[in-house]
């Protein structure tokens, strides 16, 4: 394996201006995020954590009560305690998607009557939930404006738990697609496509079948989505050239992706696939850290069979003796929870396998970041997650 | 009311929390009690089919029966919308052309509300049919989307129903609406993680529930609890094992500081564990149903076999004083 190639989780810190953080729901993005800005922080840079749903006592931790649609700073007191140098400075938001969505339409339309007409429009109200993804291309949308500052050098996001990771960046293309596409000209602009030989097969049927859709379903669905295309494009200029520049800077140098899973096999399975779609997709992938993932404790692989084959009987006698008066019901009893906790991990280390196979053998790096027995919230829990992610990758006994 | 004497199981939870096994384990327990069970995938990828018959292949929008007794499909709500169309205009290859159509898609695509509609009329047509002379399905599970979605999903008929006066999408939205609503026949399941996170989020999406959906939600699943570490009387086992002199040689054994940790980490999450399976059933009000952890993860239908004799169990109420 030729992991020597693969970047060094903390470089990204250094040379990157957006840290975005992918993978499925419930797999930890959020404290990892977290975990990450603070120790950007350390390093001196002045870090901001973009956030979707923090655990309440995570912003507690981070000092920061509830958080806003405004970036929060981590008051300076709480900084020095841990070691964050002067020139360092870590900062929390809360991305509220439908409002950026909101703005962007703001920003975009051509008067505030076409401002209203939009944002009053009934297929508008749900074209942000309808279309897959535009919610969380409204929080890229905002990565972006965040980076664009000056008063940030390092802007980490943990993205919403989508089932698929992509459709931030797909979503502005869909739309374009939707907006450029024949059928648009054919609602908006009948005359435009009569006359055109291929069009007229399908002309014909779509528009039978509209009407069918609307007989059967008594809305004026056509009416609703031609008056919010006619408004909408007006704006579409300029939401193209904003979605081209996002996609551009979440593609480009500036940018590092890191996927995150949990150590089941449903998350890396998941993952796998998420691996091959973001490589597809040319996003700049830096690495993968699977989270919550049990370590044995005394290093390096956990034991097949807990005691030893062949020594049972032993292992249970020296065990009780050792333990003293009750040891003949404690020594099987702390035997059998060795044993489990010992399955436990070899079931993580399993179900990592395949996907730090895959992962090393494209040149990433490859953390694993072990489970926290309690709750992460405090900042010394999110320490302790940054030294594994962020320090050198794990020595692995060669079999 | 046992979960099986239901017509309708609507499963959700957000990722990770072990949904798709929940449903698919009480397609088995169904299968089992000799109901005709049928588990209806909705998202944009099918995994019931792979829990319960590994290796098969994919049921698809045909559907399968994947084991006696319990058939998969997936609800592809373009491949619904042409099945409906087709039996309302009957000119099913006029409609096969438009919805092969990739502007008419891209269309599709940005139009609101539909696909929650058109899966869930389609819920209502297997709900409905008919096999000689009785139902063609018993029990219905619903793998649903992660909630968020999973709600607004259950929504939509509600608000067809009010928007649209009359015509045949208000009589539709209606049937599927009061399908949702009826308490005798349709449930809504939440699976949740007894973890700080989990568990806030279940508490807020059952009040979410009650506020604003008319369906009935009776339990929650609590899954992947690690149960009790130690015998009854051995309960700082861990701290005992800690308490050994580090340099102690067991035969056959781990030395005695590796000992106390995997036991100590055994026991923190059977506590964490222990906490939240019983802060969600007192923030909620609601009783819960257990589902063990499972070291070797939901693999096929042996660990099914374990989770589906959990799910009918009669749940717990987390007494207040507690």
């Amino acid at each position: 394996m030729s992991a020597a190639r693969a970047t060094e989780p903390s470089a990204l810190l250094h040379d990157r201006r957006i840290l975005v953080c992918v993978g499925s729901g419930g797999v930890g993005k959020t404290t990892l995020a977290a975990s990450a800005g603070l120790e950007a922080a350390r390093r001196g840079r002045r870090a901001l954590v973009l956030t979707i749903d923090p655990a309440r006592r995570l912003a507690d931790a981070l000092g920061v009560g509830a958080l806003g649609g405004d970036p929060k700073a981590i008051p300076r007191a709480v900084l020095d305690g841990l070691g964050v140098p002067q020139q360092g400075a870590l900062s929390a938001m809360m991305l509220d998607m439908k409002r950026s969505f909101d703005d962007l339409v703001t920003r975009f339309a051509e008067s505030p009557e076409v401002r209203e007409r939009i944002l009053r429009n009934r297929i508008y109200q749900h074209v942000s939930d309808a279309l897959a993804g535009s919610a969380e291309y409204s929080a890229m949308e905002k990565v972006h404006e965040m980076a664009s500052r000056e008063d940030y050098d390092l802007v980490v996001v943990d993205t919403p738990p989508s089932q698929h990771a992509l459709d931030f960046l797909e979503a502005p293309q869909r739309l374009l697609e939707f907006l450029d596409s024949r059928i648009v000209h054919l609602l908006l602009h009948p005359a435009f496509a009569a006359g055109r030989f291929g069009f007229r097969l399908f002309q014909r049927s779509a528009q039978r079948v509209l009407q069918l859709i609307e007989r059967v379903s008594g809305v004026a669905f056509l009416e609703d989505i031609s008056e919010f295309l006619l408004a909408f494009e007006g704006m579409s200029e300029g939401f193209r050239e904003r979605a081209r520049s996002v996609r551009a800077r979440l593609l480009g140098p500036e940018t590092a992706f890191l996927l995150v899973a949990g150590p089941s096999v449903e998350s890396t399975e998941h993952a796998r696939l998420m691996l091959d779609r973001l490589e597809a997709f040319g996003v700049p992938l830096a690495g993968v850290v699977v989270n919550r993932a049990r370590e044995w404790p005394g290093g390096g692989d956990a034991p097949e069979r807990v005691p030893e084959a062949g020594r049972e009987a032993e292992a249970v006698r020296a065990l009780a003796a050792a333990l003293g008066d009750d040891g003949d019901a404690a020594a099987p009893a702390a035997i059998a929870a060795v044993s489990l906790y010992a399955a436990m991990v070899r079931s993580d280390e399993a179900a990592s396998a395949p996907l730090r196979d895959a992962v090393l053998s494209r040149g990433m790096f490859w953390r694993r970041v072990p489970e926290q027995a309690r709750d992460v919230h405090d900042l010394e829990a999110l320490e302790q997650i940054a030294r594994r992610l962020f320090g050198p990758a794990e020595e692995r006994r060669s079999p | 009311m046992s979960l099986l004497d239901r017509r309708l199981v609507i499963v959700t939870g957000k990722g990770g929390t072990g949904k798709t096994s929940v449903a698919a384990a009480l397609a088995l327990a169904g299968a089992r009690a000799g109901r005709r069970v049928l588990v209806a995938e909705v998202g944009r990828d099918e995994h019931a089919s792979r829990l319960l018959a590994p290796g098969a292949g994919l049921a698809g929008y045909a559907g399968r029966e994947v084991r006696p007794g319990v058939t998969v499909m997936r609800i592809d709500p373009f491949e619904a919308l042409g099945e409906y169309l087709g039996l309302q205009l009957k000119l099913r290859a006029a409609v096969d052309l438009v919805l092969r159509n990739k502007a008419f898609r891209q269309l599709m695509q940005a139009a609101p509300g539909w696909r929650e509609l058109i899966t869930l009329g389609k819920v209502w047509h297997l709900e409905q049919m008919q096999d000689r002379g009785r139902r063609r399905f018993d029990l219905i599970v619903v793998d649903a989307p992660a909630t968020g979605h999973g709600l607004t999903f259950l929504d939509v008929p509600r608000v067809v129903v009010s928007a649209v006066q009359s015509g045949p999408l208000h009589r539709n939205a209606e049937l599927v609406e009061q399908m949702i609503a009826d308490r005798e026949r349709t449930v809504l399941l939440p699976v949740a993680l007894a973890e700080e996170l989990p568990a806030r989020e279940t508490t807020e999406l059952v009040a979410r529930v009650r506020r604003e959906l008319g369906i009935g939600v009776d339990r929650v699943v609590v899954n992947a609890l690690v149960g009790a570490p130690f015998p009854r009387g051995l309960e700082d086992l861990d701290e005992r094992l800690g308490r050994l002199p580090a340099d102690v040689v067991l035969p056959g054994l781990p030395p005695p500081p590796v000992l106390a940790a995997c036991a100590a980490h055994l026991r923190a999450r059977h506590e964490l564990n222990a906490r939240y399976r019983d802060e969600i059933g007192r923030a909620t009000g609601l009783p819960v149903v257990p589902l063990p952890y499972l070291p070797e993860g939901v693999r096929g239908p042996a660990q099914l076999e374990r989770l589906a004799q959990a799910l009918v169990e009669p749940p717990i109420r987390i007494g207040d004083a507690a």
